[in-house]
């Protein structure tokens, strides 16, 4: 927990989490739910859209997150990593599709 | 990332609000214009100012002046920049288009050429005339829509084209939005009473915050629902999937579609007259009738024009609901048979044209309309008094430290909320007194935009100095004084360019020029109100009486949570 104020590079860390962690979060998540719906037999145009709406409202949630969660490193595990993982099992669920 | 829940999102809402706020105040400025750009059009451009005409006959009015289209000269200019070498004259035509609703007097005809870029198969140019639809006559001099081609575009990209930078800007700013009515709602808690809270006797900094706090609550639904269906309209640009990862089944579906809707993709390279597109538009608007949903043409595409593959696309207009819905219907060019009739949407897509519907508005509600202006406005409030706020907040503390900031946020507040009005009224008064015959009229009015915008942040910043010393910065009441003068000679110069003073257009009735003139009058009567009231309270400061950051009411354990 931090109780100073937090240093200028933890500042621009979290704003980076915020925005590129989050980005990376959505991506990952978008890509595995309409990667899913493809799966499973939902129409493309309405896969890809009901995924892209999830995807912002998943976005506010995440960028507030990424400030309320205490500690920095794991925000970035789960955002960065999380996305990483999503668009891999999107990638894998998709060439299994293909 | 702070000690509690709480402070880490008033650090959010605070910095959030500040950077990004800037940007929304023109954002949600050019979106209340926009509300209404087809009536600033008809103020802009006197020679159409007449009511709303129905879509021509295709076959004896559009046809000819189709066929007289050529590519614009600065979209061949662009299209060669983008091929690298000089375009071919008699570049191919791909397709004729024409647009238009239940507000619109005159009719922009469009054509799209194919050019040979060996990066991009779809490549292609437009061309475009303007006509009067009662008698075909095209518009002289292609006068610049100012509401419609650059107050409209002005609030979803900034203009800014290179990389699309302008409308991933505008995206981030939504996105912030969206957290800044999270954040905010998580601060404070208590939404009910600030629906009824504004004092505004009390000193800067409470009645800035009531204010901020009233007109976010009030509007709460409006500004998360736009800010929403704004990031969702560009969704495909913010998370370009179909492009990348998910192409190939984005291509198989769009080939899918195709075969099922039985268009021809591409032209045969076959001359072929065209049937009479009139006969389909009758059939159209015979089938949509049978569908208990009688309308109007709203859109009308005719894809590989003058080849045997020709098809024509028939969409209907939708000022009777929210959603936009296009019921479109195709037919072969050669023939006029029916090639393929849209169904009904499913569930998500119905989801999705009522979303996009409701940010878009075609509809034809006057009222519905004017509350989307009052949305937008109080946005605009929304963010100005906040902006105001966090320099209130922290002018003293800066001013004892030495510290800079809280002037140049001021100086960019005052950039940010008065210079997009400042531009705008300048652009409106050069519209109005630019010789008619001066070539490239609209890129002058356009410079003169730009223009005024940079010299509103110049004067900001030289006239903030005071708030260096916590005192008010005399900016806000200057540029207040300058949209007092622009808006009164806006109208001032309409009256003297064209006759049409505010007793002729409300006794006439006709709303879109009266309706504006009267928006111009309220602006110069707001603005000039403000800056008196400005100038009260810096000769007040002055004389030692207020001090503008004077938290010692009750009310103070409240402020200090916020940023």
């Amino acid at each position: 927990m931090i109780t100073q104020h937090p240093s200028r590079l933890h500042i621009t860390s979290r704003v980076a989490a915020s925005l590129l962690g989050s980005y990376a979060f959505v991506w990952g998540f978008v890509s595995l739910v309409s990667a899913s719906s493809l799966w499973a037999g939902v129409p493309y145009d309405d896969a890809m859209q009901l995924s892209s709406w999830l995807g912002m409202l998943l976005f506010v949630a995440s960028v507030c997150g990424a400030f309320t969660v205490t500690s920095l490193a794991r925000v970035w595990a789960v955002l960065a990593g999380g996305g990483a993982l999503m668009t891999g099992a999107a990638w894998l669920l998709l060439r299994g599709l293909s | 990332m702070l000690e509690s829940f709480q402070k880490s999102l008033t650090w959010v809402h605070t910095w959030f609000g500040l950077v990004l706020g800037f940007v929304l105040m023109s954002v949600f400025f050019f979106g209340s214009l926009s509300v209404f750009d087809r009536e600033i059009d008809r103020w802009a451009i006197p020679e159409t100012r007449f009511g709303p005409q129905p879509l021509p006959s295709y076959d004896r009015v559009l046809a000819p002046i189709f066929a007289r289209i050529k590519p614009d000269a600065d979209e061949l200019a662009m299209g060669e920049a983008r091929v690298g070498k000089p375009l071919p004259a008699g570049l191919p035509l791909k397709s004729w288009s024409v647009y238009t609703t239940h507000r619109d007097p005159v009719l922009t005809l469009w054509g799209e050429f194919a050019i040979d870029n060996p990066n991009a198969p779809e490549d292609h140019v437009h061309g475009h005339i303007t006509i009067d639809p009662r008698s075909g006559a095209a518009l002289p001099g292609d006068p610049l829509a100012i509401g419609s081609r650059f107050f409209y575009p002005m609030h979803f990209s900034l203009h800014l084209r290179w990389l699309s930078l302008g409308y991933w800007i505008v995206g981030l700013a939504a996105l912030s939005m969206l957290v800044a009515l999270v954040s905010g709602v998580v601060i404070h808690r208590k939404l009910f009473r600030e629906l009824f809270t504004f004092r505004p006797q009390k000193n800067l900094q409470r009645s800035s915050l009531d204010l901020h706090n009233l007109t976010g609550v009030v509007a709460l639904p409006f500004h998360f629902m736009f800010a929403l269906t704004g990031m969702i309209i560009f969704a495909e640009i913010y998370l370009p999937l179909s492009e990348t990862t998910f192409k190939p089944f984005h291509d198989a579906h769009e080939r899918a579609e195709a075969a099922a809707k039985n268009l021809p993709l591409k032209p045969a390279g076959v001359a072929a007259p065209l049937a009479s597109v009139d006969a389909m538009v009758d059939e159209a608007k015979r089938r949509w009738a049978a569908r208990d949903m009688p309308g109007e043409v709203g859109w009308l595409i005719v894809e590989h024009a003058g080849d045997a593959n020709a098809y024509v696309a028939v969409y209907r207009a939708g000022s009777d609901r929210v959603s936009l819905v296009g019921q479109q219907i195709y037919f072969e060019g050669t023939t006029g048979k029916v090639l393929y009739e849209a169904p009904p949407p499913s569930a998500i897509a119905s989801i999705s044209h009522w979303l996009t519907g409701l940010h878009l508005q075609h509809f034809r509600h006057w009222l519905l309309r004017w509350l989307y202006v009052l949305g937008g406005l109080s946005g605009c409030v929304c963010i100005a008094t906040g902006l105001v706020f966090f320099v209130n907040k922290r002018k003293r503390r800066h001013a004892e430290e030495g510290i800079a900031g809280a002037r140049w946020a001021d100086a960019l507040a005052v950039t940010a909320v008065l210079g997009p009005l400042t531009a705008a009224l300048a652009m409106l008064v050069a519209n109005r007194v630019l010789p008619g015959a001066l070539p490239d009229r609209g890129e002058w009015q356009e410079r003169t935009f730009w223009a005024a915008w940079l010299v509103s942040f110049l004067h900001a910043a030289w006239r903030s100095a005071p708030a260096q010393q916590a005192r008010l910065a005399p900016a806000w009441r200057e540029q207040c004084w300058g949209v007092v003068l622009l808006a009164a000679a806006a109208v001032i110069a309409n009256w003297i360019s064209t006759g049409d003073h505010l007793l002729r257009t409300v006794s006439a009735r006709y709303w879109p020029v009266a309706g504006f003139d009267l928006a111009l009058s309220c602006t110069a009567l707001i603005a000039g109100a403000a800056a008196l009231r400005l100038g009260r309270n810096e000769r007040r400061q002055s004389a030692g009486v207020e001090r503008d950051d004077a938290l010692q009411d009750d009310d103070g354990a409240l402020e200090a949570v916020h940023g």
